[in-house]
Formats: C-alpha cells, structure tokens, sequence
C-alpha cells in the first residue's frame, strides 16, 4: 500500500508558520507537482513528506502507518528521497553513486546486494548514463549530475519518488528530459511528488498539482483546472495559460 | 584497483616491515638469532631483546598506527573533507593531558602504568565532554565541542608545563608529548590493545553509512543512515582507538591525516572502501617512523612525533596547495 | 567491514580480558632483583651517578657510564669517562652488556626503570642530592652497595677539608647566581649550598624562597648584589643563558664582578662540588680584597 496521506501538518519556527495545518492526498499512479512562491514551505514540506522533518502538528502516514513508525532502512525502500541541488561528495564513479542508492538493501555482512549490478546496469539505462558510468561524479555537468541522482532514486524501484526541484538549474533540454523520466515513473504505476518552479513543465507532465502559498494550502486540484486566477492569487502576478496539443505553456504579463 | 588486492598488497608489506623491526635496533639482529631467541627456553640476549622489547614495541607501533590511520579515514568519510583528522574531537589533546597530569604528580614512581592509565581516562572524558556539549547539533556541533575541548587541554597542558616543579620534570613532560615507543612493555600492550582493537571494531561498523555520506547528510538520511548512531560510533572508536594510542605512544600526527589520503585514490575514492587500507597503511607508516627512530637516533633518540612531522607536514602542505588548485 | 568490525571488538574484549586476569597488566613493580653484595659489571644511566661510579670504582668494574659524561664542560670526570664504555640509556645496551648492578637517578625515564625491572636485572636508584648533608648520605649509600665504602670515606674527607677552609673566612658577599634565564637558585638547591659555604650571601634566597626562584633583571635591580657568578659559558650552546653575558645591566655594572663557576658542581651533587666552593671562595675574596664588596649601583 503506497498511499501516502498528510494531515494537517504544522511547523513553527520561531514565530513563522512555515507549514500550516496542510494536508493531502498521494494516491499510486499520480505525478503531484507542488507550486507556490518562494518561502512558500515547498522544500519543507517535502523533507516532511519524506519522513526526515519533525512536526510540530499533525502526522504522515504511509499505507496506514505513520511515518515515526517505520523503521528508516524499511522506509529507505519504499520512498526516495531528493533534495534540492544534490551534490556528490567524492568523485567516486557513476555507477557507484547510483548502487547507493541500494543501500537499504545491503545485507548485514558483506557489502554487495545480490542482484546489484543488474539493478545499477538498468538504471544507467534508463538515465542514459552508461557512456559516463566510470567517470567521476564531482566532473559531471549538471544535467548529467542530475541524471545521475535520479538513477539512483529509482535504482530500488521505490513505489514513492519525492523530487525538490528536479529541474533547477538545467537548461531546457535537460529539463525537459527530467520531467520525462519522472513521467515515465508515474506511468509504471509508481507514486512521484515534485516540487517545482518551472510552471509550464509542470503542468505538462502533472496530473495533480497543489498550490502552496505562506506555508497554507491555497489549491489541491488536477493539473487540467489550474487557471490563471489560481496564478495571480498565488504569485501576485498577471498570467496567461495556453493548453495545446505541444503541451502547455504560461505566460506572464 | 580492487581495494582487496590493495589490503592484501600492505598486509605484504606490514609483514615484510614487522620481520625488519624485530632485526634493527642499537643491537643488530640476524633473522636466525631472532628465531633462536624466540624458541630457545632460557633467556638469550637475543631472545630477550625480541621478546621483551622489540615484540611489544612492534605490537604497539602496528595497533597505534592502524588506529591513527583508521580514525583520520573515519573522521574524513564522516566530515567528507580529506583534511579531517582524529585530533579535531580533541581526544588526543585530552588523552595526553591525562598522561601529563600523571607525569607532572610523580606518579608514575609509585604505579608503573600511571601514565597510559590516565591518559585513557584523559582521552574518555574529553570525547564524553565533546560529546555531551554536541547532543542536540549535528556534525558541525561535534567538530566544534571536539575543537572546544581541544583548546582547554591545550591550555590545561600549557599550565602544566608552566608550573613545573623543576627543569627536569618539564622536560620530561615535552619529551613524553613528543611522542615515543622506546621501552614500551608487554604491560602497555596488555593496557593498550584491548582499547585499540574495540575502538577500531566500532569504527570499521562506519563502513556502510560513510557510502552513503558521499550523497551528503540529508540523501543518507533518507538512505536509512542514522547519523547519531554513525557520530556515536565514530566518537567511541575515536575516543578508544586513539586515546588508548596517544596515552601509550604520546603526540604522534599527520599518520591520520596521510594514510587515508594516500590509499583514496586506489578505491575508487570510496569513503567505506578506504578504511582498511588506511590502517594498514597508518600501521606500515608508523613502523617505519619507529625503525626510522632506532636508527637515526645516535645520541638522543628522535622521538617518533618529531619524525612523524618531518615528514608529515610537507605533506600536509602540498596536499592543501593541491586541494586549492582543484578546488578554488 | 562489518564483519571485520565486529570480530575486531571481539577479539578486544577477549584481550582485555585475558590481560586483566592473566596479571601481566598488573600495575606496580615485578619483584625487585636483590643488589648484588660486589658487583663486578656496573653500568650507569645517568650523568650524575656516573660521577660518583667513576670516582669510587676502579674502570675494571665499569661496563659503561652515558656518552654525556666525556664532556669535560659538564663532567668532572671526563678523562675517566674515556677508560670505559660509553651508553646512550637504552634498554637493549643494557641487556648486550649485561651488568649485575644498573645505576640510574631519580628522573630517568619511568618506563626504563620499570623494564629493566621487569627483566629482571637488579637497579639501585641514587637520589639527588640538594646540600652537603644529602651529599654526604647519597655518597655513602651508593659506595656501600658498591663495595666501596673506603673510597667514599676518603672523598667525603677530602670534601670536609675543603668546606671547613672555606668557612674559615666567610666575605658575607652579596650574590646572586644569576644566568640571565629568568630564574636564580633559591634555598634547598645545591647551587645556594655552594654559594652560602663559600661564605656568600645568596641574594635570591633573601625572601625565604625555596628551590628556583623568578629572578629577572629587576629582581637584580632591586637586590643589589654585589657580584654576580655564572655557569661557565659555553660558546657553542644557544640558549637563553647567553642573554646574561650580554645583558646590558650585566655588562655596565658587573663586567668586573662576575664569577664563573663550572656546571658539573651544581648540575651534580658530588663531593667535588667542595672544589667549586674553595674556588668560589678564593674568587669572592679576590672580590673583597680589590674593594668590589658593596652594590655597583648605591644602596636600595
């Protein structure tokens, strides 16, 4: 069971609301993107969604039980979990960042999980990464970083993917590409959260898309409803939304 | 290349560098005398030389490296930067104070062990005090509770020095901060190891999550990695490895620092990978500073900190100049 | 990793264990070998039982003294230290030379003693003597486990001679016996013993202090001695001492009042140090008799 249900969720820090009594839904098969301005509560509540943010109110369960109760190794293989602009901290090669993404799987002795090469093999793949997997991973390019941490997200085939910002900083090729991979998770039946700027992208490639603003649910909605008073109550801002057969783009005014 | 061919490569070489520790000293020793004296049932010259004095200062010099070398690996994969070191939690500054603190009361006349004895409990309350005043932070709160309790040992090793009651006890207590091997007993082995090896037990338990620290803190958190538990580990292993080390051969440095760095790059710069090698290669390195010691000293002996320094400190320096060609 | 962490922690605790009940971590002295009654192979660690071993033994009974004692800056017994080996103070010269008696000081090294301890080999550790009295015991403590309580008796007479002359005519100069190195040597050192026997005043005992005192040069200012006596002055040692030769109150004021006196006498108490005192005492007369016996510059 992946149903993944936040309720009222609140976090104070100091005399700011950052998270204020939100609560949500994330069933199996759903590509949720989260939207809302700067200092909104994205990133924290995504870390919260990933189980690694103390509440002050409310609870995350995960099919049914809270996320406090599931043992961290048990939780590790169930959900990924990526921050904003993850960084490598050695240049270990490609293929070893990914293969740690299976370290919930490592047995207690010994240091390789039986079938990890395949596993690694096939993420690599799926990322496009097999040219690169012996090169260091602190002299990749950003798109190619960020490929690299999605691959090994997904190396675990976890049912739940949380993503801060999957397409920081990419240029819209790379962007593009990220979104698509995400996508393709989603359509394997797999749950994805991603917190994101870019709105046109997002709208493409979501189905459900919550609008957080001061830390406040202002919208939970499908991604086909936003409009563009959603936009102006959200970012203060003028927007036009075009929907057609290319996607979806908006444009500011 | 396979970190395992490596381990096995300087285990070779620990080995080959233990049989030429038990030959070189001020009495010069054929490997058949050596073997003679060990078999031999009545007391050789020979065998005494070996069995009272080189064996337990081989012994030492292996398990004190190994710690040294294992710790700067451990503290370098917790902290991911290659300039950590196991002095940063300031257990070895406590665990000398301890030691001078034995020295400076004379206690050491009445109760032979009085010096590595204290300092153990030198090195325990510093890492218990680091890590009580770093409870509710992170990493960076223990390096700076570790880097806290540092300079109040110094302090605490400088008023020493100060009050010292006469010329020679100060000089006994620089020359016991240099660091040194010489006349080091079965009874330091007895006293030592047993720390050295739990204390390096729980370090090599750090294997798994210094992997998954190469994605950073929050990735390996989310990886199931408990970091309390993993700061835990490295804290008690420091605090036994290397506090049991320092209060047996006093002040010796850079080996932490130097081993690990020099066996990265063979293991693919894998920060779980390189603490085997590390304390194999700190236990090659430290021995060869003790057989260096026997041999270059003719008069005064030079203390096993001093060359460990020499020679460590250029390295140091270069190892930074590079790091900021790589990384500006 | 794991499995070689955890087997190392094992392998710890059965250490630990086996070292704590197998009695070798048993902390204190392995039983004492007994000194032998005429030992015939003597080996001394430390530069002043040397002194004292080369004046009571014949060179036949002397393995080694340290390689310090063949400097005739510091030692007395320079020449004699040529007649016999020369050690560095380590453990495994003292098994390839096995002697029956070791000699060591009180601040040799712990961990020496308690090893050759270990091996069994019998040691006598000499005290350091800090008077003329301490002399007299030390000396004869060590000549009776050498077997040579005769030799002892002469020196110690030879000493007595020598002190008793001194006292004869006291200067009461004032002096302090300063190196330039921050601190002078109070009451209950040897130096102030040689200082106060050679009918001298020691003026950095003056407040009732004991053992090495701060003494600056405004403690020379405000204590006013008359003369000054320094170690003799060795041109190649740097060190803070060289700092009193050319000080600039030492060279205005006490050019011509400055004694020199040779380090072995003080570094070492033996019953030569009574060879300084006679030296010292003929000097301060030298002092008083041109005239030099009151402060260069005027009263406190």
């Amino acid at each position: 069971m992946t149903t993944l249900t936040a309720s009222g969720l609140s976090i104070t820090r100091g005399t700011k609301r950052v998270l204020d009594s939100v609560s949500a839904e994330f069933v199996p098969g759903s590509f949720t993107v989260v939207i809302g301005p700067n200092g909104a509560g994205k990133s924290t509540l995504m870390a919260v969604l990933a189980g690694l943010l103390k509440l002050d109110a409310g609870d995350v369960t995960l099919g049914g039980v809270a996320l406090g109760w599931i043992a961290p190794k048990t939780l590790a293989k169930r959900r990924a979990y990526l921050p904003q602009t993850p960084r490598a901290e050695w240049p270990i090669s490609v293929e070893r960042l990914v293969a740690l993404g299976l370290t919930p799987q490592l047995p207690f002795f010994g240091d390789v999980a039986p079938d990890e090469a395949v596993k690694v093999r096939a993420a690599l793949e799926a990322c496009d990464l097999l040219a690169l997997k012996d090169q260091a991973a602190t002299t990749l390019s950003g798109g190619e970083l960020a490929r690299a941490m999605l691959a090994r997200a997904i190396v675990g085939d976890p049912p739940l993917l949380l993503v801060d910002e999957p397409t920081a900083g990419l240029d819209p090729r790379h962007a593009l590409d990220a979104m698509a991979r995400l996508k393709t998770r989603v359509a394997a039946g797999r749950t994805v959260i991603a917190a994101v700027h870019d709105l046109g992208l997002a709208l493409s490639v979501a189905t459900r898309v919550i609008a957080l603003r001061d830390g406040r649910v202002l919208a939970d909605i499908a991604a086909a409803d936003v409009d563009a008073a959603l936009l102006k109550a959200l970012y203060d801002v003028d927007a036009r939304i075009v929907r057609d057969d290319a996607g979806v783009s908006v444009r500011y005014l | 290349m396979n970190g395992r061919i490596l381990s096995f490569g300087l285990f070779a070489v620990l080995l080959a560098a233990a049989l030429a520790s038990l030959l070189a000293g001020r009495v010069w020793l054929t490997p058949n005398e050596v073997v003679e004296g060990l078999l031999s049932a009545d007391a050789t010259l020979a065998g005494l030389i070996v069995g009272e004095l080189r064996l337990p200062r081989l012994t030492l010099a292996m398990a004190v490296g190994a710690s040294l070398g294992l710790s700067g690996a451990v503290l370098q994969g917790l902290l991911r930067n290659p300039l950590a070191e196991a002095g940063l939690l300031g257990i070895s500054t406590g665990a000398a104070l301890g030691a001078v603190v034995a020295i400076y009361y004379g206690l050491t006349a009445s109760f032979a062990l009085a010096t590595p004895l204290l300092g153990l409990v030198g090195g325990f309350i510093a890492a218990a005090l680091a890590f009580a005043l770093s409870r509710s932070g992170g990493t960076l709160a223990l390096i700076l509770a570790g880097a806290a309790v540092s300079s109040v040992a110094a302090a605490g090793l400088a008023l020493a020095l100060n009050l010292a009651p006469n010329p020679y006890a100060a000089f006994e207590i620089t020359t016991w901060l240099l660091g040194s091997l010489a006349d080091r007993t079965w009874d330091h082995v007895w006293l030592g190891v047993p720390f050295m090896l739990v204390g390096c037990g729980l370090l090599f338990l750090t294997a798994p999550a210094l992997d998954a620290l190469s994605l950073g803190e929050t990735q390996a958190e989310s990886l199931g990695v408990n970091m309390r538990r993993v700061r835990l580990l490295a804290l008690t292993g420091t605090a036994m490895a290397v506090g049991a080390a320092t209060a047996v051969t006093g002040a010796v440095g850079f080996i932490g620092l130097v081993a690990p760095h020099l066996v990265r790059p063979f293991v693919g710069y894998r920060p779980g990978r390189v603490l085997l090698p590390s304390a194999l290669l700190g236990a090659v390195l430290l021995l060869a500073a003790d057989v260096g010691s026997r041999l270059m000293s003719y008069n005064t002996e030079i203390k096993l900190g001093v060359i460990t320094s020499i020679i460590g400190a250029p390295f140091f320096l270069w190892l930074v100049l590079s790091m900021r060609r790589r990384a500006p | 990793m794991r499995a070689l962490g955890l087997s190392l922690i094992a392998a710890g605790v059965i250490a630990g264990g086996v070292g704590l009940t197998a009695g070798r971590s048993v902390p204190g002295h392995a039983a004492a070998a007994t000194l032998p009654p005429h030992p015939m192979r003597v080996m001394s660690l430390n530069q002043c039982t040397d002194q004292l071993v080369l004046a009571l033994l014949p060179p036949q009974r002397i393995t080694s003294v340290t390689w310090l004692t063949r400097d005739p800056l510091t030692s007395r017994k320079a020449t004699e230290a040529m007649q016999v080996g020369a050690n560095f103070g380590a453990a495994e010269e003292v098994l390839a030379q096995h002697p029956d008696l070791v000699v060591t000081g009180v601040y040799t090294t712990g961990a020496l003693k308690v090893l050759l301890r270990r091996l069994g080999i019998a040691v006598y550790e000499a005290e350091t003597p800090e008077s003329f009295d301490a002399i007299r015991d030390v000396t004869r403590k060590l000549a009776a486990v050498l077997g040579a309580e005769g030799e002892a008796e002469a020196m110690i007479a030879g000493m007595d001679g020598r002190l008793t002359d001194a006292a004869r005519a006291p200067t009461h100069l004032r002096v302090a016996a300063w190196d330039g190195g921050g601190y002078a040597p109070g009451a209950g050192t040897l130096y102030h013993e040689l200082l106060t026997a050679a009918g001298a005043v020691n003026v950095a005992a003056e407040g009732g202090v004991n053992q090495y005192a701060e003494f600056d040069a405004e403690a020379v200012l405000m204590t006013a001695p008359d003369a000054l006596v320094q170690g003799v002055p060795t041109p190649d040692e740097p060190g803070l001492r060289r700092e009193a030769e050319t000080h600039p109150l030492a060279r205005r004021f006490y050019a011509e009042r400055t004694v020199t006196v040779s380090q072995w006498a003080y570094v070492c108490g033996t019953p030569y140090s009574a060879e300084a005192v006679t030296m010292l005492a003929e000097a301060f007369a030298a002092l008083k008799a041109k005239g030099l016996d009151s402060p260069p510059f005027g009263a406190p």
